[in-house]
């Protein structure tokens, strides 16, 4: 987990001076029995997926999409590396291929988005997003490690289910939805699928100054003839990234 | 055949003689009873909610107090023995705590890099049972109260301990170095 990041600063600089209202109004009181923080004016926040427009969504409803994008968000932070989960549309990956090869994922996405808000709220006093982005890291941490409560089974599997589409959304082929503008492969280092190379480019990935061709594999027709292929058995979580 | 099943005077003199020799092993190495208190803890009660998996999950204050004049480096083990395989199960391990606090203040930052606050400067935090280098409070499985032990360790020398130890490996390292110790036990339970 990380400090504040760039990320971090941006959007607390862009939300005071666009001086947008970020608090929800939201009724009643915590489960402790205290008056909700919820009322109280909230200066900044690490993700603002709300005020944000967004292209319509595929499988996730608006609500649990907020949620995912905030919990991609601090998974790979955006910071002094580079872009994160959000630029690489990680999300986007995860809404379509729940539709697909994820399909299969898609009831623990709505029970456990559900839970993991149940439980910010009920340990923390605010819904996820509502969190600064220390106790969104706290919170996530708490899931990963299965202490984490209110979740169908362990929080831990679904902590491990989100971070496992996430690493696909981020770092997967863009061909599938995520990895936008390859900036995933450029976190890595990753120069592109080739499938021939000469000797003065292996000499250059060796010396890492290879430049990345930011080609989706399915741009040779190689891979599109594979494409086809795998098309017929989209039912594996684990395949097609 | 029967065997007696009662101890014999060899038994007894065996017994006897391992006895005034623990005795005398403990005598040369137990450590001077340290005072651990907490503002917001209270010894046999249960550990309120902030410090636990239900609420904040930050680190509880603490205070102690009669550490010997020789100790050199402090160091504190949260765990709960009604836990974990085997038990102990750990939740917090924090070592090169300068001798000169009185505590530790609540809510250790858990962010890596994060600088500890001035009173504690130099204190690590080690590995604990959730695999994690922070403080993470009580989470138990419901019903059944658990123990969480906050033990304090006083330290003769400021040991060349290590980034990223565990429970176990901190114990080893300062195993001959342990002056003081002493600990508050609070509870807690998931209904």
């Amino acid at each position: 987990m990380t400090f504040i990041s760039r990320r971090d600063l941006l959007k607390r600089a862009a939300v005071l001076g666009a001086a947008t209202p970020v608090a929800r109004p939201l009724e009643g009181r915590d489960d402790r029995g205290a008056e909700s923080p919820l009322h109280e004016p909230v200066v900044a926040r690490p993700f603002q997926g709300r005020d944000r427009v967004r292209e319509p969504l595929e499988n996730l409803t608006a609500g649990e999409m907020d949620i995912l994008d905030a919990v991609v968000a601090r998974l790979i932070p955006s910071d002094a590396n580079g872009p994160g989960a959000t630029e690489a549309r990680a999300t986007h990956y995860i809404d379509r291929a729940l539709g697909g090869a994820l399909a299969s994922s898609r009831s623990a996405y709505t029970s456990g988005l559900a839970a993991l808000d149940r439980y910010a709220r009920s340990s923390r006093g605010a819904l996820f997003m509502q969190l600064s982005a220390t106790d969104q890291d706290s919170v996530l941490i708490d899931v990963e490690t299965g202490a984490a409560t209110g979740f169908t089974g362990s929080s831990a599997a679904f902590f491990a289910l989100v971070l496992n589409h996430t690493h696909q959304g981020t770092f997967g082929d863009p061909y599938y939805g995520g990895n936008a503008n390859f900036v995933g492969w450029d976190l890595i280092s990753y120069p592109g699928v080739r499938t021939m190379v000469t000797a003065a480019e292996q000499q250059q990935l060796e010396n890492h100054t290879l430049k990345p061709n930011h080609k989706s594999a399915y741009e040779t027709d190689m891979f599109t003839k594979a494409t086809a292929q795998n098309m017929s058995h989209e039912s594996s979580d684990k395949e097609r990234v | 055949m029967s065997r007696r099943s009662g101890p014999t005077w060899r038994d007894g003199t065996k017994i006897a003689v391992c006895a005034a020799m623990l005795a005398a092993r403990i005598g040369a190495q137990t450590p001077q009873g340290i005072s651990v208190e907490s503002p917001t803890l209270k010894a046999d009660q249960p550990i309120p909610r902030d410090y636990t998996a239900d609420g904040r999950n930050v680190s509880p204050p603490l205070t102690w107090s009669r550490v010997p004049a020789g100790a050199k480096e402090i160091a504190v083990v949260l765990e709960d023995p009604d836990a974990g395989n085997p038990p102990p199960f750990v939740h917090w391990v924090i070592y090169k705590i300068p001798p000169t606090a009185k505590g530790l203040p609540e809510n250790i930052p858990f962010e890596p890099g994060a600088p500890m606050p001035a009173a504690v400067a130099g204190a690590i935090q080690g590995v604990s049972g959730f695999r994690r280098p922070i403080y993470r409070g009580p989470a138990p499985p419901p019903g059944k109260v658990h123990h969480y032990h906050f033990v304090v360790y006083a330290l003769d020398a400021a040991l060349d301990l290590k980034p990223g130890l565990n429970r176990a490996e901190l114990l080893d390292a300062i195993k001959g170095h342990v002056i003081g110790q002493g600990e508050l036990i609070a509870t807690y339970e998931r209904k």
